[in-house]
């Protein structure tokens, strides 16, 4: 694997003039659902992206995710619902150059080189980039001569990139830019992708990988079995989820009876000298540890992280999804 | 916009080695080998030489028409198509851009069978020979566009068969081994690919054209340009 992360990334072009201002309403979802069959694939989807944001679609596999891109798009017809961008049709806003897309799902063009093909990106672009900056941007400039079908994968994804960035669109999607790239690749990518955010370009980036969200992104949209669980920042995403950790050590066998009984503790876990407790609400918790008369060690309270808040949030709903099907099922 | 889309379509074309075979060298050796077996049989009207000559050109054209067919195919596999329709290029882009190069790649066929068919000695004045190649490459369009469509056609991996299909029934309604006579060569005659390979004849001979049988072409071509434009807007959403 030779994918050039030491190269120093070019900066990205600043945005045009009449581009949308910063803040300015440019995607929205009103209520958007698509079926296949029996599987709903988006259900009442509803989000609007904001000029300059970074925003990252956050889901496991089968949540929606590539299904909301096709819609966004306009590769697919929502069945209810509206969608637009720019105000337009999605169509109209691709024709104008408005978006730059990287699809999971889509591929380069067979037999050429990877020069040829950011070639023929930049001349289908109607505010084309020159040819040369597009690859020092993508960090592709050494591979140019070669050809697209003899690449690796995290080589393959920089090319797409490259696709999504010949020239000066406003909204720049990637669906799982970072699949099949090792742990530095990934590195090197997110930061010519900050570049590009830097420059002012709004950034809607799907992923699986909940680090990449909770590092790069503004915002975090979690799509659940096709639904929108959450809508947020990573920190306020994790504050839904309502938990919290509290940690600490105790000199002597943790007394199981008086533990339990503490308040606001969703979950325990009691070692030898170790207790660690969920709480979904960790001031009085922790309040009501030192009432007890306990002496704790060590004591620290902490945020869950972004995946357990997934978790959490995704758990939720599942269970909530269960008892209202046995309530259906009940009053059959 | 479209200047680097066509250029590399045909640069691809070229760099196939199918193209290759399908085209030049597989047409080439069955007009050797054609031209051997027939020497002495008479064709009203024709000299064997140049009747094949003209059918092995046509045959040619056919193949790398078809050919398009085939790499169309591949291309919705890998998901390049998808990528080109998030781009600014307009479905009809796409389309006008295969057309013209899948045309520009049956140039080569039509001069390789031509060139061969000069140094076995058909003997055409400057002017018909100009005319000749004029009248294929034109008439090439009509499978270009009919090669796209059928790259459409089918999922993917259902379009070979179907392509097989075209060549040799093409092959076969056209005259392109034989000629067809009776009723049924009457309704063979309707054929594109009959139609263009007596367009071809009628040039070589000098002869006035069959006005309706070239409009019968021009319809043709209208009517896959049509075909081939409506299924890829279908396709939109598997591809």
């Amino acid at each position: 694997m030779n994918t050039p992360t030491t190269e120093a990334v070019a900066p990205a072009r600043p945005r045009r003039p009449d581009a949308a201002p910063h803040g300015a309403e440019i995607v929205s979802f009103q209520g958007v659902s698509k079926s296949f069959g029996a599987v709903k694939a988006v259900q009442d989807l509803t989000f609007s992206l904001r000029a300059g944001e970074t925003v990252a679609l956050l889901g496991p596999n089968g949540a929606g995710k590539s299904t909301s891109f096709d819609l966004l798009f306009g590769l697919r017809e929502a069945d209810r619902g509206r969608i637009s961008l720019f105000g337009g049709t999605p169509r109209q806003a691709i024709t104008a150059g408005r978006v730059g897309a990287m699809l999971q799902s889509g591929g380069l063009m067979p037999e050429v080189t990877v020069r040829e093909q950011v070639q023929l990106a930049c001349d289908l672009h109607p505010r084309a980039y020159p040819v040369r900056e597009v690859l020092a941007t993508a960090g592709i400039t050494d591979i140019a001569d070669r050809k697209v079908d003899r690449l690796s994968g995290g080589q393959t994804q920089r090319v797409r990139f490259a696709l999504a960035t010949a020239g000066d669109s406003d909204l720049i999607v990637l669906d799982e830019p970072t699949t099949g790239m090792d742990v530095t690749a990934r590195q090197g990518f997110w930061s010519v992708m900050k570049a590009q955010a830097e420059a002012g370009r709004t950034v809607l980036f799907a992923t699986h990988y909940l680090e990449e969200a909770d590092s790069v992104a503004d915002r975090v949209l979690v799509l659940h079995k096709g639904r929108l669980l959450a809508d947020g920042t990573a920190a306020e995403i994790k504050a839904r989820a309502g938990l919290r950790k509290v940690s600490f050590d105790l000199d002597h066998a943790p007394d199981r009876a008086l533990l339990e009984r503490l308040p606001a503790v969703a979950a325990m876990e009691i070692g030898d000298h170790t207790v660690r407790i969920r709480s979904t609400d960790a001031d009085a918790t922790v309040a009501a540890v030192y009432a007890a008369g306990l002496y704790p060690r060590g004591l620290e309270v902490t945020g869950l992280g972004l995946e357990q808040a997934f978790l959490a949030i995704t758990g939720a709903a599942d269970a909530a999804e269960d008892a209202a099907g046995v309530e259906a099922e009940g009053s059959a | 916009m479209m200047r680097t889309l066509i250029r590399l379509e045909i640069l691809r074309i070229m760099r196939n080695r199918r193209y290759l075979f399908f085209t030049i060298i597989y047409p080439v050796v069955l007009f050797e080998i054609m031209r051997g077996s027939y020497k002495g049989v008479v064709i009203p009207g024709f000299d064997a030489k140049t009747y094949f000559m003209v059918s092995m050109a046509t045959f040619g054209t056919v193949g790398a028409a078809l050919n398009t067919a085939m790499r169309i195919s591949t291309e919705r596999k890998t998901g390049w198509v998808r990528q080109l329709r998030l781009s600014a290029l307009p479905s009809w882009g796409y389309v006008t851009a295969k057309i013209a190069a899948a045309a520009a790649a049956t140039l080569p066929a039509i001069l390789a069978v031509f060139i061969l068919g000069a140094a076995q000695g058909v003997h055409l004045s400057a002017l018909t020979w100009i005319g000749l190649v004029l009248a294929l490459w034109v008439g090439a369009f009509v499978f270009s566009a009919l090669g796209v469509a059928i790259g459409y056609m089918a999922p993917p991996d259902g379009v070979q068969p179907i392509v097989m299909i075209f060549y040799i029934g093409m092959a076969f309604l056209g005259g392109t081994w034989f000629a067809i006579s009776g009723t049924f060569g009457k309704i063979a005659g309707w054929t594109p690919i009959a139609l263009y390979n007596e367009l071809g004849r009628t040039v070589e001979l000098g002869g006035s054209v069959n006005v309706g049988h070239m409009i019968a072409l021009a319809a043709y071509l209208v009517a896959f340009i049509g075909l081939a434009a409506s299924l890829y807007r279908r396709d939109k959403q598997a591809a």
